[in-house]
C-alpha cells in the first residue's frame, strides 16, 4: 500500500485535465494543481479567464461512471461547468483527499414531491375506493342478463384454470348426483323472480367452499358437501349464494375489481401483467361482500329456505359447523366468516327457525343425500 | 491525428454493471418499485459515461426525484382514465358484445395515442437530460404532432400488412431528428425513405416465406412445412438484418450543420451477441434453479423442527401474508433477475458494439456551438414510466 501524504508539507501536484465551462462545446486541455495550504485546493488555468480554485473538501465526482481510469468533477459554484481528469496519480489524489467527492448534492423540491405524492394517493383511493365502486353499483343494474352470463362464463374458466395444478379443475356431474343437485335447486328456486336461469355447478377441489359469479352461475366446491352433515346445510348455502345471484352481488364485485385492478397494476409497474390476473382470481373466489349485501343474502336465504319446508337454522348449523373448521382449514368460505357479525348471523338463523312452514320435509331424501355426496366419482373409478 | 474525426471508445464492463444493476433492482424489490427511478438513473448514468465520442463521456444529468414526480402526476390523470374508462369499456363489451375480449381491445386502442405521446415525450426528457462536452441535447416540443403522425403511419402499415413499414420508419425518425438538437446545433434528418427499402428485403422474403408455406401446408402440402428450417431463420436474420441496416442508413444521412456521422454495426456481429447472450442467460437461469433446489434440500433434511411436520403442517406454519408476500417477491425476483442478466449479456455487448462503430466527421465544427436553455419537463418522462413502455432503461 502506497502511503499518502496528507496535509501541509506535501508537495504540489501538476497535471493536464479537460475542461468543459458548459457554455461552448470546445473541450480545451488546461493545466491544473492539487496544492496544500490552510484550504486544500484544485487550481485550474482555464484560458481567457480567472484562475479557477476548488476547495477540495467542495470537490464532488459524477456517480456511477464506467470506466476506471477516469473521473468527472464538479463543484456547486459553477453547476455546469466539468473537469475530466484521466491522469491516474492525480486519480489517485483527488479519491484520497477530497472528503466530500461522493456526497449527494442537496436536494430540492421534496416539498412539491411530497405535495404530489399525497395528491396522487388520495385521487387513487378516491378513484378506488368510491368512484369505481358507485359506478360498478350503478352499472351492474344496467348490464342485461346476456351480458352478466357472458362474464359469469369468462370468470368461471379463469377460475378453474387457477386452482387446477396445470389443467382446470373439472366439474363434477355424476348424472344420480347432477339430479339431486337440479332437485334441491328447482326446490330453493321454485318461488324466485330471477333475470335469469341459475346454473349450480360442484367443482372437484377439497376447498370448503361456494361462491356466486355473474349471471347466475353458482360454485359449490366438492370440500363443502363434504363438510357437511345433512342435505338441509347445503341447501342453506346454496339459498345463501342464490340470494347473492338476485342482488347482483357477483358482477358488481366483477366490475369493481375490472375497474380498480388496473389502477393497481399501474401503480405497481405491472401494466395488464400476470399479477392482475392472479390477483383477479384470488378477489373473485374469496369474494368478500358488504356487511349489508351479506345480510341481505342471510335474509333471503331464511325466506327462501321458509318457503321451502327447510329450516332456516340450517344455516346457522353451517355457520357453526364452519366455525369450527375453520382454525384448521384453510380455504373455508372466507364470505361467511369475513365479517365479525358472525355470532349474530347465527343467531338472525336461529331465530328465523320459528318462520319455518308447518311441514317439514328435508333438502333431499336419503338416496339422493347419498348421489350428492358422490357426485364427484364416477363409476368407472 | 486527424482531429476532425472522432472515434468513439465505450468504457462500460460487465462486472461494474453487474453489481450496479443487481443492487438497484434488490433495492426496486424491497421498496416495492419506489426505488426503481433511483435505478434507471443510475443505470443511464453509467451506459451514457461508457460512450466516448473522441474520448469525452456522454453525461446523464436526470434527477430520480424529478422521475418520481413525474410519475406521480401522470398516475394521477391515469388511474382516472383507466380505472373509468376500463370499467366503462367492460360493462359496454359485456353488455353489448356478451364477452371481455372486446374490452381489453377497445381500452388498448384508447391508450394507443397516449403512447405515442408518452415516447416523444420521454425521448425528449432523455435528450434534455443528456450532455456532452458540457453541453445539452434538446428536442423541441411537439409530441401530439408525433402521436398524429405515428397513428396515420401505423394505420397504414396495418392496412398494406407491414410493407410500409420502411416509410413508416423514416419519416417519424425524420420528425424527431429534425426537432432535435445538440446545444445551438439542430440536427437533419437526410436522405430519403426509399433508401430503407433495400434493408427491408430480406425480412419480407423471411415473414413471406413462411407466410406461403403454412398456407401451402394448410392446404395439404404437410412436407413443405420441412421449408421452415429455411424461412425462419431467414425472418430472425431479417429482423437483425433491417434494424442494423436501417441504423445505418439513417445515422449516416444525419448532419448537425457541417458534422456528419458513420455508422457500421454489422448484423452477423448482432447476431451473434444475442445468441451467445441468450444461451449465458439460460445458463444462468440453470444454475441458480439447481442452487436454489440444493439449497431447499439441505434445508429441509436438515431442520429438525420441519422433519418432525408433515407438509401440510409446515404450508400452515407459515403465516397467510408472509406466503403471499414470498410470492409476490418470488414472482419479481424472477423477472429483475431477468433484467439484470439482460443487461450484462445483451444490453452492455450491444452497445458497445453500436458505440465502437461509430464515428463523428468533421468534428471541428463541433467547437463553436454553444449551450442551449435548460428544458424543464417537470412532468419529465412520467406517462411513459406510468404505462410502462418497456424502455429498459
Ligand atoms: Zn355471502
Amino acid at each position: 500500500m502506497t502511503l499518502i501524504h496528507v496535509g501541509t508539507g506535501a508537495q504540489p501536484h501538476d497535471f493536464r485535465a479537460v475542461w468543459l465551462d458548459g457554455h461552448a462545446a470546445r473541450a480545451p486541455e488546461i493545466a491544473a494543481r492539487i496544492e496544500d495550504g490552510p484550504v486544500p485546493m484544485l487550481r485550474l488555468a482555464v484560458q481567457g479567464a480567472a484562475e479557477k480554485a476548488w476547495p477540495l473538501e467542495e470537490v464532488r465526482r459524477l456517480p456511477d461512471q464506467a470506466g476506471q481510469g477516469q473521473i468527472v468533477l464538479t463543484h456547486p459554484s459553477d453547476p455546469l461547468a466539468r473537469v475530466v481528469v484521466s491522469e491516474p496519480e492525480a486519480c489517485r489524489l483527488i479519491a484520497a483527499r477530497c472528503r466530500n467527492l461522493d456526497r449527494a448534492p442537496p436536494r430540492r423540491g421534496l416539498g412539491r414531491i411530497a405535495l404530489w405524492a399525497v395528491g396522487a394517493v388520495a385521487s387513487v383511493a378516491l378513484i378506488i375506493l368510491v368512484l369505481v365502486p358507485q359506478m360498478a353499483n350503478q352499472l351492474a343494474t344496467y348490464l342485461p342478463p346476456e351480458g352478466e352470463v357472458a362474464l359469469g362464463q369468462s370468470t368461471l374458466g379463469q377460475i378453474r384454470d387457477a386452482i387446477g395444478d396445470g389443467s382446470a379443475v373439472g366439474i363434477c356431474e355424476t348424472p344420480e348426483g347432477r339430479r339431486a343437485l337440479d332437485e334441491m335447486t328447482a326446490r330453493l328456486i321454485a318461488q324466485t323472480d330471477l333475470p335469469y336461469p341459475v346454473q349450480v355447478d360442484v367443482l372437484d377441489n377439497e376447498l370448503v367452499n361456494a361462491f356466486a359469479l355473474p349471471g347466475g352461475q353458482i360454485v359449490l366446491f366438492r370440500g363443502l358437501i363434504d363438510a357437511a352433515e345433512h342435505p338441509d346445510e347445503v341447501a342453506a348455502v346454496l339459498a345463501h349464494e342464490i340470494g347473492h345471484v338476485v342482488n347482483r352481488d357477483p358482477t358488481r364485485t366483477a366490475l369493481r375489481t375490472a375497474g380498480s385492478l388496473g389502477v393497481l397494476g399501474l401503480l405497481f409497474g405491472d401494466f395488464a401483467g400476470g399479477t392482475v390476473v392472479l390477483f383477479l382470481t384470488e378477489r373473485l373466489i374469496q369474494a368478500s361482500y358488504s356487511q349489508e349485501a351479506e345480510s341481505a343474502a342471510d335474509a333471503f336465504a331464511h325466506g327462501t329456505l321458509a318457503r321451502a319446508g327447510i329450516p332456516p337454522g340450517a344455516l346457522a348449523d353451517m355457520f357453526e359447523r364452519l366455525r369450527d373448521r375453520s382454525g384448521e382449514e384453510p380455504g373455508v368460505i372466507r364470505h361467511f366468516l369475513a365479517h365479525p357479525g358472525l355470532g349474530d348471523r347465527i343467531a338472525a338463523a336461529r331465530a328465523a327457525d320459528a318462520d319455518r312452514a308447518e311441514v317439514y320435509r328435508p333438502a333431499l331424501g336419503e338416496a339422493d343425500w347419498q348421489a350428492l355426496q358422490r357426485i364427484c366419482i364416477t363409476p368407472g373409478d | 491525428m486527424d482531429t476532425a474525426t472522432l472515434h468513439t471508445d465505450f468504457a462500460g464492463r460487465r462486472g461494474p454493471l453487474f453489481g450496479l444493476a443487481l443492487r438497484t433492482a434488490v433495492l426496486t424489490i424491497l421498496t416495492l418499485g419506489i426505488y426503481r427511478f433511483w435505478m434507471k438513473t443510475r443505470l443511464r448514468r453509467y451506459y451514457w459515461s461508457s460512450i466516448r465520442p473522441g474520448g469525452l463521456p456522454l453525461e446523464y444529468a436526470g434527477m430520480p426525484l424529478e422521475k418520481l414526480l413525474g410519475f406521480l402526476i401522470a398516475v394521477v390523470f391515469l388511474a382516472f382514465y383507466i380505472g373509468i374508462v376500463n370499467l366503462i369499456l367492460m360493462f359496454a363489451s359485456f353488455a353489448i358484445l356478451h364477452g371481455n375480449v372486446t374490452a381489453y381491445a377497445l381500452s388498448f386502442v384508447g391508450v394507443i395515442p397516449v403512447i405515442f405521446y408518452a415516447r416523444y415525450r420521454a425521448r425528449r426528457y432523455v435528450l434534455a437530460r443528456t450532455r456532452w462536452r458540457g453541453i445539452r441535447f434538446g428536442v423541441e416540443p411537439g409530441a401530439w404532432g408525433y402521436a398524429l403522425r405515428a397513428l396515420w403511419h401505423w394505420l397504414l402499415t396495418l392496412l398494406t400488412l407491414g410493407l410500409y413499414w420502411p416509410r413508416k420508419t423514416f419519416w417519424l425518425e425524420k420528425y424527431r431528428t429534425d426537432r432535435t438538437y445538440f446545444g445551438t446545433q439542430p440536427l437533419v434528418q437526410g436522405g430519403r425513405w426509399t433508401m430503407l427499402i433495400r434493408p427491408f428485403l430480406p425480412l419480407v422474403a423471411g415473414v413471406a416465406g413462411t407466410a406461403l408455406l403454412g398456407l401451402a401446408a394448410a392446404g395439404g402440402g404437410l412436407p413443405l412445412l420441412l421449408g421452415l428450417f429455411v424461412t425462419v431463420p431467414l425472418t430472425l436474420y431479417g429482423l437483425a438484418h433491417w434494424n442494423v441496416h436501417a441504423f445505418r442508413r439513417l445515422t449516416n444521412a444525419k448532419t448537425g450543420g457541417p458534422v456528419r456521422f458513420e455508422a457500421r454495426p454489422r448484423v452477423w456481429r448482432v447476431l451473434r451477441i444475442y445468441a451467445v447472450g441468450w444461451m449465458l442467460i439460460a445458463l444462468a437461469y440453470a444454475a441458480l434453479l439447481t442452487l436454489f433446489a440444493v439449497v431447499l434440500g439441505a434445508l429441509t433434511a436438515a431442520s429438525g423442527s420441519f422433519a418432525a411436520m408433515s407438509p401440510n403442517e409446515i404450508i400452515e406454519a407459515i403465516p397467510r401474508w408472509a406466503a403471499v408476500l414470498l410470492g409476490v417477491a418470488a414472482y419479481f425476483s424472477v423477472f429483475l433477475t431477468y433484467g439484470v442478466l439482460a443487461h450484462v449479456f445483451l444490453r452492455l455487448p450491444i452497445w458497445r458494439h453500436y458505440a465502437e462503430t461509430l464515428t463523428i466527421h468533421g468534428a471541428d465544427a463541433i467547437l463553436p456551438i454553444g449551450q442551449r436553455a435548460r428544458d424543464e419537463m417537470e412532468r419529465a418522462e412520467g406517462l411513459a414510466e406510468a404505462l410502462d413502455l418497456g424502455a429498459a432503461i
